[in-house]
């Protein structure tokens, strides 16, 4: 292969030089005579960050960091050698790891020999040839993964219960209702990799001994939908799902049941109450669905990203399986970075990577200009995890111990603009209206803690309404039917043992610190720093701001909603925020 | 189709894990749809014809760089492996005249290059 070599500047801020330097080496290349043998590329990201200058060679696989204009000769000298130039050369440690999305992106999701090509479906026939329901149940034990739907229960345990319970009928569910806001994951697999999901739920069936299976996927994944319906007919086209599995005694078939979006219908109950056709309400556990589930019938009930790890442990083994990962947490796990971050996207990575490497190693770190504040996991049931906290390795026992939860896999990134009252109050706002209403714990006190966060935004809170908050908020933790009521304090209870001090600006000062609570805010045009553009002018969305090119202009308080576009648009930093 | 036997898993997966053909791949998952794939599908399909390239296009699930759709992977003998992103018509075009045909790789459009 000719030598390739690839140029990019990975600063975040300042101006970006890769141009510059290109031509620079460029030009060494020529001297040499080397510029038709040797290709240089700009890209357009390099998938590392805040390393200056960077240039990595193939096929050599060296990577330099830190690339000054007097280290151009020694690169060019070493990729003639092959030998690499020492003084930038970097090591790259490769923190993602893929297991659940092996074949996302890589495969036709749509031609079921392109998975059968990435040994899909070998994991099957090796269960149903070479190993009893037994065997598989203590091979997922051996793994030690946990379900990645959220409260991370021992799989292998759960299969096993299920499996002991006696009833004529057993059923295996795939919980595709994914309704954490910020959270893709689930989608992503049933979309590029829905075969691995179907492999996972016929195995899991051949081992707690179901027949029969159900999708429930939420009614807004019309594309993870269509795939998953044609790889059903596929697998029925060949024999990998119906009667006589692959020519053994085993038969076991799956359909689908749609969801209609509601956030509590992936609570396990409540789904199985939805999949019945009833009204999703949860209802008390014991007894658990591996006892009485789907019609009263023993059933198991896992996650998609749960499901898309089966195969492979049981191609590789669990004793692989159970050497990636922390001493309590196995495997790896999906997270969708979004937010204020500067490369948002899947990232699969192995149980015990610190959350720096995640957001600012993969990710990226923030936008441009700005600085990360903290991210929230585990979405409406989580918490917030303070960028001070960053070095913590993630697992379901670190991030619970900070106050948040693995939950499903959404990780978003908020920055220095971001207020936390604020973020509390969305979460807080997204389980109020997702609350079922059986339970008046969840119904009453989500309403309640919703008012006292919109009145301290508002700067109508007074002290009391913090203890109130935390009041209210361990007897939803106690007294809620469900994980929704029981969780739903808690992006409230982290944010106000991370970030007292913001409460209490709103509440004492009348201030928002991050300038986010519009109620708290006001904006005014400073005539010594004002060039007369303009620009404020044609951006304010309510006519708020008058005045001509000539005389300078005004925002009018009473007209102004606030909404901050002056001060956006304001090129010399004359509309001040307050 | 027949049902299938676990031996004939072994000879399907030889089968089609063979193939040495240059190709492409295009992002088909919401992500790359929403950002426009299909367009830079037919563009692709179109240009290929057009070029008489010896390439294969196919359609893939999200590789998980969304913010970067639609997602164009080119794997063409000799060259490295490499990711481009944000692809939009022109884009399209360069990638087959440049990249496919020329064996050049097109200058800030690649988000991740495949090393190993
Ligand atoms: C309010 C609420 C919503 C939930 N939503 C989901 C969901 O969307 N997807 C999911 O897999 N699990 C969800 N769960 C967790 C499920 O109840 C259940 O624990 C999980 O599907 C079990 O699968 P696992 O063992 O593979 O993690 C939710 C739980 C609660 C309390």
């Amino acid at each position: 292969m000719a030598k390739t070599v690839f140029i990019k500047d990975t600063a975040i801020t300042g101006k970006d030089r890769t141009r510059d330097f290109y031509g620079l080496f460029l030009g060494v290349l020529r001297e040499k005579g080397l510029d038709t043998t040797i290709q240089l590329v700009r890209l357009a990201d390099m998938g590392i960050y805040s390393a200056g200058i960077a240039v990595r060679v193939l096929p050599d696989n060296h990577l330099y960091t830190q690339v000054g204009e007097s280290d151009i000769a020694g690169i060019v000298e070493s990729i003639k050698t092959g030998q690499p130039y020492q003084p930038r050369l970097t090591k790259q440690a490769s923190t993602q790891m893929r297991i659940v999305l092996r074949n996302c992106g890589v495969i036709d999701p749509e031609k079921i020999e392109d998975y059968i090509a990435h040994d899909g479906y070998h994991a099957l026939a090796r269960c149903l040839t070479e190993l009893t329901p037994e065997q598989v149940i203590q091979e997922m034990k051996t793994s030690g993964l946990r379900g990645r739907g959220g409260a991370g229960f021992p799989t292998g345990m759960k299969w096993e219960f299920t499996r002991k319970s006696a009833g004529d009928q057993r059923y295996i569910i795939c919980n595709g209702d994914e309704g954490d806001p910020g959270a893709y994951m689930d989608r992503s697999v049933l979309e590029g990799d829905p075969h691995s999901v179907i492999e996972g739920m016929a195995i899991g069936g051949y081992a707690i001994g179901a027949s029969k299976g159900f999708f429930y996927i939420r009614a807004e994944y019309p594309l993870a939908i269509e795939r998953i319906e044609k790889a059903i007919k596929q697998c029925h086209d060949n024999g990998l799902l119906g009667s006589n599995i692959l020519g053994s005694q085993f038969s076991f078939d799956v359909e689908i049941r749609l969801g209609a979006g509601a956030f509590v219908c992936g609570e396990e109950t409540a789904l199985l109450a939805s999949i019945e056709g009833k009204r999703g309400y949860p209802s008390p556990r014991p007894p658990f669905p591996s006892v009485k589930g789907l019609w009263g019938k023993p059933t198991c009930i896992n996650n998609v990203e749960t499901l898309a790890n089966i195969p492979v442990i049981l191609f590789k083994g669990g004793e692989w399986f159970s050497k990636i990962g922390t001493e309590t947490s196995k495997g790896t796990k999906v997270f969708a970075v979004t937010g204020k971050v500067k490369r948002s996207g899947l990232v699969e990575v192995p149980m015990g990577t610190t959350i720096e490497d995640i957001v600012y190693g993969i990710s990226g770190g923030a936008m441009s200009g700005k600085s990360v504040k903290a991210i929230q996991t585990g979405g409406p049931s989580g918490g917030v995890i303070p960028k001070d906290y960053f070095q913590t390795r993630v697992d379901y026992e670190s991030l619970q111990k900070m106050g948040s939860i693995m939950g499903s896999g959404g990780m978003i990134v908020m920055d220095e603009d971001d207020c936390m009252i604020d973020i509390a109050k969305f979460y807080l706002g997204f389980c109020v209206d997702e609350s079922c209403g059986k339970c008046a714990p969840c119904r009453i006190g989500g309403t309640q803690m919703l008012r006292l966060l919109e009145k301290i935004s508002e700067g109508r809170g007074v002290p009391k309404d913090l203890e109130q908050l935390a009041m209210i908020s361990r007897a939803m933790q106690k007294a809620s039917l469900c994980g929704l009521g029981q969780t739903a304090p808690n992006p409230v209870l982290s944010t106000l043992n991370y970030y007292r001090a913001e409460y209490d600006a709103h509440v004492n000062d009348k201030k928002c610190p991050a300038c986010k609570c519009s109620k708290l805010l006001s904006f005014l045009i400073r005539q010594d720093k004002c060039v007369k553009c303009g620009m404020c002018f044609k951006a304010c969305p309510v006519g708020a701001i008058s005045g001509n090119r000539e005389k300078g202009y005004v925002i009018d308080q009473e007209k102004c909603i606030r909404c901050g576009q002056c001060f956006e648009v304001c090129k010399p930093a004359a509309v001040l925020r307050q | 189709m027949a049902k299938l036997t676990k031996n004939d898993l072994h000879s399907l997966k030889a089968k089609y894990a063979a193939s040495e053909k240059n190709w492409i791949k295009v992002g088909f998952s919401t992500c790359g749809i929403a950002a426009g794939a299909q367009k830079v599908y037919d563009v692709l399909c179109d240009e290929a014809r057009k070029n008489n390239a010896e390439i294969e296009i196919k359609k893939c699930g999200c590789v998980g760089m969304c913010s970067a759709e639609p997602l164009v992977e080119v794997n063409v003998k000799g060259l490295p492996r490499v990711f481009y992103g944000k692809v939009d018509r022109e884009t399209a075009i360069e990638i087959m005249e440049k990249h496919v045909c020329g064996n050049l790789l097109v200058n800030d459009r690649i988000y991740d290059v495949k090393v190993n």
